[in-house]
């Protein structure tokens, strides 16, 4: 079992925990944070940075071949997202790309492809926000595919995918038409953003614009056995689900840690006044120990199965979320009008807490879900 | 120079927030890096907002809340009031303990069903009384919470729980509390080999309003899993109302697990009577849908290759706690949520729980008796009362079969051979002794005279 991997041997040298950690704090306190504000209001991709977190390891150790190092994975986007959600929500996007094609097992995928994704080299994210929700029946798929020799055609429009640009790619699905029309199965592949995806400009969002975020037109595209990752896809994702969303709880505690540093950083000038609000840094920091310490026990076990295992990762999912709208918001209050500012960390920080409510999944379908699984199912 | 290098200082702007780093200058305003703040030109304006070097005040950032000591945050705590969670019976007689104490202590309930008071054990007698949903609600969940000042959150699961933190988490959002009771009763456990989307069960009034509408339109063949307590009651009930019963079990006769041998041959008697079908020794292998257009037929197979075609299975093979809440809490769990027998205190500060999701000494007790005993000592404990506390006794146990009631009071033993006191045709009476002294009785039957009174 991929659960009981014991990271002995982490395979790229430099790639050790503690390693890892300094490369990433070194990253996230210095280029990171200067660049912050920009990958925010005006857009930047920061490809670059993307590609040194890469090189220490911080996209790949949650692979098998690295130990399956959840919690370190965990630890390292916590890291960044304390000084850039958005940059948090990428590496997210990068590592559960990379997770797919690991755990497809389809050889064209798991080799130097996926080497190269590891490291940074290349860059992929997802594309399975739809095909979540569509799962879980919050709404239809929207990709249809075809089946055509040696594959399938692909057609459909997917209104906004992070991470991508051309020549890069991300994990998608689509679901299988029979010739009546009826949908037989679903699909999941590697979509490589080559001359024949039309990217579509996004509208401007109200931050984290430095996503690569575009919108997907498909027609006629053709995938074949080099980049299928699951047929059927179900059973597949039902498989990765849990890791998948506990991955996410990264960003979630670094938006958090963000804003209790901030709360922090005034309180030996405001601390006087800042004692007459809710939330302050003591309370949440107790908070987010706690909820870092349940990550830390389900990030042994990614791979279990249980529908408890299921329901403790949601619950750690939206509590994540409900801690970083919490601490954005009492690190705002705390600064005050200096925290305002444009240029400041909290006024940028409270939109990366929304950020991290409702993106796939958000606390109202972590909450929807929740109480689908705890409910008995009986005779119809 | 004589400037001790790397003993800079930081000065905060009280406006925006910017820091002067006295190693680094400001050198787009002409200060060069490793200027004293002191030297800085009175006339020198923060680069971000414009007040003046008068506005800056040294900065020290501290890692820790940095208020004086004494000073206490000055707002309201967040966590108040006790959080309830279960609405079954455990639920409610532990709020009507708590608002007996205290008219104004905040209660919050949470729970997977409505919240509708009924009593439990009448489900076991229902079928055969003829009996709606309707008529069994003694008051509706909305207007109890109504009457004893309780914010119902209905329709509600617990998913998370950090009694560190005091912080229940549930799919209607996070709630904190100063106290927490667990009242969060049992669930049906079911082999393998029943799915739940085939077998029904009853352990609450929504779970017996299905098999009521289920068996409503004509009378049906029913197979019962499990010969236990419920299974019996059952088995009576539902053959009570017309319909055809097969009993099954793992076990050579009915109430194997409580029973001496003598007795169960009596409820087999009585079984013979009212053509209830039991079939020894029988494990299940699978449940399975026959053929789909004849309708709702469902196939029981046994370990020995025999099939029952049946329209309706029941799983009696008895009840389990879950851990899930018990677990992600940190608590300690045996077979149930453990509890300090005397407050019924759970292994974490300020949470409680009673009925049918505890163990005392790794044995749960699943009755509605010691109910009120603990939920007394729950609320008097909660609220730092003074009270004696709670008592455990096993409680008298009265198979609910109305052609041959069952009583057991006592302790009965598994390593005591129970002795017959006195029989006739109607009725059996045995007893337990240990060293001479009565530790077990059990009557089966009703003795004549009792009859003809």
């Amino acid at each position: 079992m991929q659960s009981e991997l014991i990271p002995s041997d982490s395979s790229v040298e430099g790639w050790s925990d503690d390693e890892v950690m300094a490369g990433v704090a070194a990253i996230a306190r210095g280029p990171l944070e200067a660049a912050a504000s920009r990958i925010d209001a005006e857009g930047f991709y920061p490809l670059d940075i993307m590609a040194a977190l890469g090189q220490a390891g911080a996209l790949g150790v949650h692979l098998d071949r690295h130990g399956a190092r959840f919690g370190l994975s965990i630890d390292a986007m916590t890291e960044a997202s304390r000084a850039c959600g958005a940059t948090g929500f990428l590496m997210w996007a990068h590592d559960v790309c990379g997770l797919y094609m690991e755990q497809s097992g389809n050889p064209y995928l798991t080799g130097d492809r996926l080497d190269a994704h590891a490291l940074g080299l290349t860059f992929g994210g997802t594309a399975l926000s739809n095909p979540m929700k569509a799962f879980s029946g919050i709404e239809p798929m929207m990709l249809r595919a075809t089946s055509t020799r040696g594959g399938y055609l692909i057609n459909g429009t997917l209104p906004w995918v992070s991470h991508i640009g051309r020549g890069q790619y991300c994990g998608a699905i689509a679901a299988v038409r029979r010739d009546d029309g009826s949908i037989s199965h679903e699909v999941m592949f590697i979509l490589d953003c080559d001359e024949r995806v039309e990217l579509r400009h996004c509208p401007v969002f109200s931050g984290m614009e430095g996503t690569s975020t575009w919108g997907i037109k498909l027609t006629d595209y053709f995938v074949g056995e080099p980049q299928m990752i699951a047929d059927p896809a179900r059973p597949f994702i039902a498989r990765i689900k849990p890791a998948f969303i506990l991955l996410q709880v990264g960003m979630a505690l670094g938006v958090a840690q963000g804003g209790i540093d901030s709360s922090l950083e005034v309180e030996p000038v405001l601390g006087h006044v800042n004692r007459f609000l809710h939330d302050r840094p003591d309370d949440l920091r107790a908070e987010l120990e706690d909820a870092s310490s349940q990550a830390r026990r389900l990030a042994q076990t990614p791979y279990d199965g249980s529908k408890d295992y299921l329901l403790e990762v949601l619950d750690l999912r939206a509590r994540g979320a409900e801690l970083a709208l919490r601490a954005a918001q009492a690190s705002l209050l705390h600064q005050g009008a200096r925290g305002y500012l444009m240029s400041a960390a909290p006024q940028r920080r409270i939109r990366e807490s929304h950020f991290v409510a409702i993106v796939t999944p958000a606390i109202k379908h972590l909450r929807w879900e929740m109480a689908r699984l705890c409910e008995e199912e009986f005779p119809a | 120079m004589s400037t001790i290098v790397g003993d800079w200082k930081k000065f905060i702007c009280r406006a925006c927030g910017v820091i002067y780093d006295e190693e680094f200058g400001d050198p787009d305003s002409g200060i060069a890096p490793g200027t004293r703040f002191d030297d800085i030109p009175d006339d020198w304006e923060c680069p971000l907002c414009g007040v003046t070097k008068e506005d800056f005040a040294l900065y020290e950032p501290g890692s820790a809340t940095a208020v004086a000591p004494g000073e206490a945050p000055a707002v309201v705590p967040q966590k108040t009031g006790v959080v309830v969670v279960g609405g079954g019976t455990a639920g409610w007689t532990a709020v009507e303990a708590l608002r007996a104490l205290d008219a104004d202590v905040p209660i919050t309930m949470v729970t997977a069903c409505e919240g509708d008071r009924y009593r439990k054990p009448e489900l076991s007698i229902a079928l055969s009384q003829g009996k709606s949903p309707e008529l069994l609600v003694s008051e509706r969940g909305r207007d109890c919470a109504r009457r004893l000042k309780v914010r119902l959150l209905s329709n509600t699961y617990a998913v998370g729980l950090s009694p560190a933190l005091h912080q229940l988490r549930t799919t209607a959002g996070t709630l904190h509390y100063t106290r927490l009771v667990l009242a969060q009763g049992a669930r049906p456990a079911m082999p393998d080999a029943l799915p739940p989307n085939l077998c029904w069960r009853i352990n609450d009034l929504a779970m017996w309003s299905g098999v009521q509408r289920a068996l409503a339109p004509r009378p049906a063949r029913i197979a019962i899993v499990g010969a236990g307590l419920v299974g019996c009651e059952l088995a009576e009930d539902f053959a009570r109302s017309g319909h055809s019963i097969t009993v099954l079990d793992v076990n050579e006769r009915p109430l194997a697990a409580l029973l001496p041998e003598q007795a169960s041959q009596r409820v087999l008697e009585s079984w013979a009577n009212q053509g209830i079908r039991f079939m020894a020794a029988r494990s299940v292998v699978s449940v399975t849908l026959a053929d789909e257009s004849v309708g709702a037929e469902r196939i029981v197979q046994t370990q020995h290759g025999e099939a029952l075609h049946v329209d309706l299975v029941l799983c009696a093979t008895g009840l389990g706690t879950q851990s899930y809440l018990a677990r992600v809490g940190g608590l300690e769990f045996k077979r149930g949520i453990a509890v300090n027998p005397l407050t019924l205190q759970t292994s974490a500060p300020d949470v409680y729980a009673l009925g049918d999701c505890i163990s005392i000494g790794g044995e749960p007790c699943r009755f509605i008796e010691p109910i009120a005993g603990q939920a007394e000592a729950i609320a008097h404990s909660s609220l730092g009362r003074d009270h004696a506390g709670y008592h455990h006794q096993p409680p008298v146990l009265r198979v609910k079969t109305r052609s041959l009631p069952i009583v057991m009071r006592g302790a009965p033993s598994r390593e005591l051979a129970w002795e017959i006191v006195e029989h006739d045709e109607h009725q059996l009476s045995m007893a337990q002794y240990r060293n001479g002294n009565l530790v077990a009785s059990l009557d089966v039957g009703q003795r004549k005279a009792r009859l003809a009174a």
